[in-house]
C-alpha cells in the first residue's frame, strides 16, 4: 500500500475503469474520424490545439 | 545546540498552508521560504532527483525550480525559487483556471511515462508565476505502481473539472465556490448543479454523475480495498487524454459588463492619452519596482510601464477582463504581469484551518507591499456603489500602499452622474461626494504630492505618499 494522507474515495477508484473504457472508445472514434478527414483532404482544426504530451527533446513545454 | 535552536526555529516558522502532507513542510528561515523533507519521503525524493525527473520538469518550466540546501539523515532541506505573489484558485479567471487544470493533466501524464504519479491534484498546488501556471508542490509525486488507478482522480474532478464545467453552464462566478470548499466542490453538489442534459455527455456522465453515484454508494465502505480495482497504464492515459481534450475546448458562459469599458467611457481619445502619460510619468519618477493596479480592467494602464516595473499585479472584479488580460500575457509572453480577479468590496478572506491556511488578500498585499498603488476610475464605484465613506477607502489603501495614484471623478462626470441618479430619493445622502471631502479624508492617511486635472475630463489625478 502506498502511503497517502487523504482518502481517495473507493467509488472514485472503481469508477476509473468505466471512465477509461468510455475514454478509450471516444479517443478511438476521434482517431478514426481524423483519419477519414485526412483521406478526404479535410484539414482538421484540432491539429493546432496543444497536446497533453510533453516532448522530451524540447526545452520548454509550458509555452502555449 | 545550534541545530536544536535551528529546529526549534523551524517549528515556530512553519508556513500556515503546509501541514497536510507528512512528506515535508514549508518553513520560513528568516525571510526565505524553504522546504523540509522528512525521511518518510526520502526514497521518492532521491528517485525523482536521480532519475532526472525534477530537472526535466524544471527545464520545461512545469515545476518551480529549487536548490538543495542541506542533507542529513533526519531531514533534507530544499529552497524553491521565490514567488513574489501567490494567487489562489478562487482568484483566477476561467482561462487561468483552465490552464492550471491542463497543466496538472500534462504533468500527470508525463510523470506516468517516467514511472511516477501525482499523488495529489489540488488546485492549490498550482499558481501563476512569470506569466504561466506552474506546479509549486515539489513533493506531489510518488512512485507509480503498475495497474493501479489514479488516487488523485477524485481530487482532480472536485478541484478542476467540477468548477470549470459549472462555469461553462453558470458563468465564472462559480469558480468562487472554491472559497467555501477548500477541499474541492463535493461531487454530489457538482452533479446536482449541472443541467440534466449533461447526463448524456460521454465525458460528464462518467466523470461526474456516475462518480457522484458510486461515491455515495461506497461512502461507508472504507474497508473494501480489494474492490478498488485495476487500471492499466494505457487506460490511465486514456482518462488523462480525454479529460485534456474536453477541458481544452471548454468555454464559459459569457456575461460581462466591463469588457468594452474603454469604448464606452466618456473620454475622447486625447483625454485618455493625457491620463496615460501622466500615470506613466509619475510611476517612472517614483522609480517603481512593484505596482498594483486595482480595478485595472484588461491591464491597459499597467502595460504602459511594463518595461520599467519588475512586478505588476492587475486586479479587476470582472473575470472576463482578467481573461482578456491573461490572454495578452500569454501572447506577448509577459513575465512580470499577474492578473487576478478581485472584488475590492469583498477581497478574498483567509480560509482553511485557523483561517490561515490560505491567506487573505489584504495580508498578501501587505507582504507584497507595492511601491505604487494605482486606483483609476475606482473611487466613485467604492463610494457610490459600495457606499464606502472616503475615510474608510483611504484607510484601506493606506494598509498596503507606499504611494497612491488615485483618480477622482467630480460630480459633473457622466459616470458619477449616472451612479448618483440611481440613488433616487436618497441622492442627498451622497452630498458629501466632492473634491474637498475627498482631499480632507485622504489627508488623514496620506501626504499630497501632486494634483492635476486630466484635460478634457471632469477628473483629477492625485499622487499621494503614505504618512
Amino acid at each position: 500500500m502506498q502511503f497517502l494522507y487523504f482518502d481517495p474515495g473507493l467509488g472514485a477508484m472503481i469508477v476509473q475503469a468505466i471512465v477509461a473504457a468510455v475514454a478509450g472508445v471516444l479517443l478511438f472514434t476521434k482517431n478514426i474520424v481524423y483519419k477519414i478527414k485526412i483521406i478526404f483532404g479535410i484539414k482538421a482544426k484540432e491539429d493546432v490545439t496543444d497536446s497533453i504530451d510533453i516532448d522530451d527533446n524540447t526545452s520548454t513545454s509550458n509555452d502555449d | 545546540m545550534t541545530t536544536l535552536v535551528h529546529q526549534m526555529m523551524i517549528k515556530n516558522n512553519t508556513h500556515e498552508a503546509s501541514f497536510r502532507d507528512p512528506s515535508g513542510s514549508l518553513f520560513y528561515d528568516q525571510d526565505v521560504l524553504r522546504r523540509s523533507i522528512q525521511p518518510i519521503y526520502f526514497s521518492q525524493y532521491v528517485a525523482l532527483k536521480e532519475r532526472g525527473f525534477f530537472d526535466s520538469l524544471i527545464q520545461k518550466k512545469l515545476l518551480i525550480p529549487h536548490t538543495e540546501t542541506s542533507v542529513s539523515y533526519e531531514e533534507i532541506i530544499i529552497t524553491p525559487e521565490k514567488i513574489p505573489f501567490v494567487t489562489n484558485p478562487y482568484e483566477w479567471s476561467f482561462e487561468q483556471y483552465k490552464q492550471a487544470a491542463l497543466l496538472t493533466l500534462k504533468i500527470q501524464k508525463y510523470a506516468l511515462s517516467k514511472g511516477f504519479i501525482l499523488k495529489d491534484a489540488s488546485a492549490y498546488n498550482i499558481t501563476f508565476h512569470k506569466g504561466k501556471p506552474i506546479l509549486i508542490d515539489t513533493l506531489s509525486f510518488d512512485f507509480y505502481k503498475e495497474n493501479t488507478p489514479w488516487r488523485a482522480y477524485k481530487q482532480f474532478i472536485t478541484h478542476f473539472l467540477g468548477p470549470l464545467v459549472l462555469s461553462k453552464y453558470h458563468g465564472a462566478e462559480m469558480l468562487k465556490m472554491m472559497q467555501t470548499y477548500i477541499d474541492g466542490l463535493p461531487v454530489q453538489l457538482i452533479s446536482s448543479l449541472l443541467p440534466s442534459k449533461t447526463r448524456l455527455s460521454s465525458i460528464l456522465y462518467p466523470n461526474i454523475h456516475l462518480l457522484a453515484k458510486l461515491e455515495h454508494k461506497y461512502n461507508n465502505d472504507y474497508k473494501n480495498e480489494a474492490k478498488s480495482g485495476n487500471l492499466s497504464k494505457k487506460a490511465h492515459e486514456n482518462i488523462l487524454t480525454s479529460l485534456y481534450d474536453y477541458i481544452s475546448k471548454l468555454k464559459q458562459k459569457k456575461q460581462s459588463e466591463w469588457v468594452d469599458y474603454y469604448s464606452k467611457t466618456n473620454y475622447n481619445s486625447e483625454a485618455f492619452l493625457n491620463k496615460k502619460k501622466l500615470v506613466k510619468d509619475w510611476i517612472l519618477q517614483l522609480e517603481t519596482n512593484s505596482l498594483i493596479d486595482l480595478g485595472g480592467n484588461d491591464g491597459t494602464f499597467a502595460r504602459t510601464v511594463i518595461e520599467h516595473v519588475s512586478n505588476i499585479l492587475v486586479t479587476d472584479i470582472d473575470s472576463n477582463a482578467i481573461d482578456l488580460n491573461y490572454k495578452q500575457v500569454r501572447e506577448n509572453k509577459e513575465l512580470n504581469l499577474l492578473p487576478f480577479v478581485c472584488d475590492i468590496l469583498q477581497p478574498s478572506a483567509g480560509i482553511g484551518f485557523c483561517n490561515t491556511e490560505r491567506e487573505s488578500l489584504i495580508k498578501r498585499l501587505i507582504n507584497f507591499s507595492p511601491d505604487v498603488t494605482l486606483a483609476l476610475a475606482l473611487i466613485h464605484h467604492l463610494t457610490l456603489s459600495g457606499n464606502v465613506p472616503f475615510e474608510k477607502s483611504a484607510a484601506f489603501f493606506a494598509l498596503f500602499s507606499k504611494n497612491l495614484i488615485i483618480e477622482f471623478p467630480k460630480r459633473e462626470d457622466s459616470w458619477v452622474e449616472s451612479l448618483l441618479i440611481r440613488k433616487r430619493e436618497f441622492i442627498n445622502h451622497f452630498d458629501f461626494y466632492d473634491q474637498d471631502n475627498f482631499e480632507a479624508k485622504f489627508g488623514i492617511y496620506f501626504i499630497l504630492i501632486h494634483k492635476v486635472r486630466i484635460e478634457g475630463t471632469h477628473r483629477i489625478l492625485y499622487l499621494y505618499k503614505k504618512k
